[in-house]
């Protein structure tokens, strides 16, 4: 049995660049009697190979924003295309595909599975997307590349070392190559360095925009740090669920 | 992938899991040792009450209540009807009664005393049963075919209807006592000729007129103490033709050997004898009181064959027939059917409260993967941000439980099976190591504990294992399932 498929992707209708659009998206959650708005409306364009900062005040939304740009969240109101195909339009299924092959997550609590070693957790997309049997027969080429992948980020020595064994830097490394299995079109980091010292975020940091560069990834980076902000290519900010700025 | 990768890995990781998986391997073992120990039973019910009843039996009633009508006394009318009738193979006549078995030399004011005390150490109530066997004949007739005749061997050999052609006395007679008993069990003396049982043994010396020999269940044999040669006396009460009054009667019989039918009831109780000579003993007035029947093939045809004697035999007049027909002629099941019955009930009532075994079992199973998806709330969140599906976490929390069906169940099955096949001598190393009689052998019909595997029913309980476990795993996996990723993301 193959891997299941993604339908083909259509021409973009908002812009021929726009690897990721949203449109009016607004989110709210019922409080009892209430309805609490958290986005009011945001537009916004994730170009192809675009790295984008995401900053804003804590509560601002950038993470309700985040989640609901890899699909984890529902918008309550608005448009959303990937690719040019509106993936709240698909089955659950397809749509759980959509996320496994072409968004990849960083979590700033790294989020591995303790059970399993580091070679296992990044090797878990892998075996979300295949069958038993594709995996069976992709297994040596999955396993080839994702050990160079960790030990492009040093982690050739700690491959059988499960998450309690690994220091935070290295934790973050294995969610990174995690994120990367698949070789993603879009990559949503959610202050990846916010839990790491200064000079392990530093190295962490580096390694992904290395990766961004040499992936050609479109990506958002929720940051809190200024510093962070200014090497990537745009910053969005967002203030009271809303697109105050947007500039690069 | 995941979904067997993970459930393995949350499998082995955590040690609650393997309560479950024990809990499912206990059910499953003890489902199918006790199954199979009560189909054992039943079968071997069947088999011990079948060899010693024959597969129908004939109770003529001699006097009509109503009519006054009386049957020939003796059997001959009766068993031609019988043997004339297809799909008979063999037809016998029995004469059974009661009687005393005592220590010799007591005198009247003696037996009075035994007999007025129901607890009496010295009432030994046993049961007398005159047959028929024609081993004589049975030895001489392939001789004389053979030897004397010369076109003998092309003629069709006659056929020989006695108590060997319609019951198990034949085996009965030859059947060893059971292995590596105490020095108690092997006290059996079978009969050196098993086809002239009731020869007296070649030491005899008899002191006076010879008595004829008795065949003494093995049971019987073994706690009185008796050895082969040994005189017992024999007292009965039989009523005097002339004025109806009942007299005591006393003979004395020489131990000719044991009879050994398996059936502890039998072998407590039985003292077989010529049906001439117990005729003798009743002073003649009786001369048979039932008629054995052995048919070619009794589950196929029995009751048809029954059915159909009863009225044949009515219509000839050797049964009384009308409203008695249904007690003058049953087939063994009916005769034994509340015993049998009753084990059937017991099997399925076991099997009904082991099941519950199995609900405790799912039970845990269901109490330990809830607090494994609350545990887990956050690896949910990961794989559903890493692309599972809801089916997907489904699925990994059910093969959890399918995990601990099937290593439990296969186990269970394995241990199950070997311990309903090795149960007897399991029991045995249990009695002797721990001091204690589990199974007391003279209780019970048996003197092993009969034990049937059914494949068919293991494979039932170990699939009653995987429902349980899948069905009590499904209400945590559920939940699991339906878990917003959102919130378990940010569940700490």
């Amino acid at each position: 049995m193959s891997s299941p498929t993604l339908p083909p992707p259509r021409a973009p209708v908002s812009s021929q660049d726009a690897t990721l659009v949203a449109r009016g998206v607004k989110r709210s959650f019922p409080m009892g009697e209430r309805r609490l708005d958290i986005l009011h409306g945001i537009d916004l364009e994730l170009r192809r190979g675009e790295l984008v900062a995401l900053v804003g005040a804590s509560g601002a939304g950038k993470s309700t924003l985040l989640h609901i740009l890899g699909l984890l969240d529902r918008p309550s109101e608005g448009s959303m295309e990937i690719d040019g195909r509106d993936p709240w339009q698909m089955t659950v299924s397809k749509r759980a595909l959509l996320r496994n092959k072409e968004i990849g997550f960083v979590f700033q609590f790294y989020h591995l599975l303790p059970e399993l070693t580091a070679l296992e957790n990044a090797l878990l997309p892998g075996m979300i997307s295949d069958s038993p049997l594709a995996y069976r027969r992709n297994k040596s080429r999955y396993l080839e590349r994702t050990r160079a992948m960790l030990a492009r980020f040093g982690m050739s020595e700690r491959l059988e070392h499960k998450p309690p064994q690994l220091s935070g830097g290295e934790r973050q490394r294995v969610a990174m190559a995690r994120a990367l299995f698949h070789d993603p079109e879009i990559l949503l980091a959610d202050e990846p360095t916010g839990n790491l010292d200064r000079a392990t975020g530093e190295k962490v940091l580096e390694l992904l925009f290395e990766e961004q560069k040499r992936r050609n990834l479109s990506m958002i980076l929720v940051t809190h740090d200024e510093r962070i902000a200014q090497r990537c290519q745009r910053i969005v900010t967002i203030e009271d669920g809303r697109v105050a700025d947007s500039n690069g | 992938m995941y979904r067997y990768f993970l459930s393995w890995r949350y499998f082995l990781a955590r040690r609650t899991n393997l309560i479950g998986m024990v809990g499912i391997f206990v059910a499953v073992a003890a489902l199918i040792l006790i199954l199979s120990i009560m189909t054992g039973f039943l079968e071997e019910s069947r088999k011990t009450v079948r060899g010693s009843l024959s597969d129908i039996l004939i109770e003529p009633v001699f006097r009509h209540e109503l009519t006054q009508e009386e049957l020939p006394p003796d059997p001959f009318d009766l068993l031609a009807a019988v043997r004339a009738q297809p799909g008979v193979v063999g037809a016998a006549a029995e004469l059974q009664w009661g009687g005393i078995i005592t220590q010799s030399g007591k005198n009247q004011e003696q037996y009075e005393r035994i007999l007025s005390s129901s607890t009496h150490k010295e009432l030994l109530a046993v049961q007398l049963v005159g047959v028929d066997v024609r081993g004589f004949e049975r030895l001489t007739q392939p001789l004389l075919r053979t030897a004397l005749l010369p076109w003998g061997p092309l003629l069709p050999p006659s056929e020989i209807q006695d108590e060997f052609s319609s019951t198990d006395f034949l085996a009965a007679l030859t059947r060893s006592a059971p292995e590596d008993e105490d020095a108690f069990f092997s006290s059996s003396a079978p009969v050196k000729i098993p086809l002239l049982p009731f020869l007296p043994p070649a030491d005899y010396e008899p002191l006076g007129r010879p008595k004829a020999g008795a065949i003494i269940g093995q049971q019987l044999f073994r706690n009185l103490g008796l050895r082969r040669g040994d005189v017992i006396q024999i007292a009965t009460a039989v009523p005097d033709p002339d004025n109806g009054e009942w007299k005591v009667n006393n003979r004395k019989f020489v131990v000719a050997g044991t009879s050994r039918s398996g059936e502890n009831e039998t072998d407590l109780s039985r003292i077989y004898l010529e049906r001439t000579e117990l005729i003798d003993f009743l002073r003649d007035t009786r001369r048979f009181t039932q008629v054995l029947v052995r048919v070619e093939d009794f589950k196929r045809d029995g009751n048809r064959i029954r059915d159909e004697l009863r009225e044949s035999l009515a219509a000839a007049g050797v049964i009384q027939g009308g409203p008695y027909a249904r007690q003058e002629v049953r087939t063994w099941e009916e005769f034994r059917g509340n015993l049998l019955g009753a084990i059937e009930n017991e099997r399925v009532l076991m099997a009904i409260m082991l099941s519950l075994v199995l609900v405790v079992a799912g039970f845990t199973i269901f109490a330990i993967l809830s607090m494994m998806v609350t545990e887990k709330r956050r690896d949910i969140g990961i794989l559903c941000a890493l692309g599972g599906t809801p089916k997907g976490i489904l699925d990994v929390f059910l093969m959890i439980a399918l995990w601990d069906a099937l290593i439990g169940g296969f186990f269970g099955a394995v241990l199950g099976t070997w311990g309903a096949i090795r149960i007897d001598s399991i029991e045995r190393w249990l009695s002797k190591t721990f001091g204690v009689q589990i199974f007391n052998r003279d209780v019970y019909l048996f003197d092993h504990i009969p034990s049937i595997v059914q494949p068919m029913a293991v494979g039932v309980i170990v699939f009653g294992a995987f429902v349980c476990a899948l069905l009590f795993a499904a209400i945590p996996a559920w939940r699991a399932a339906r878990l917003d990723p959102l919130e378990a993301l940010r569940y700490e």
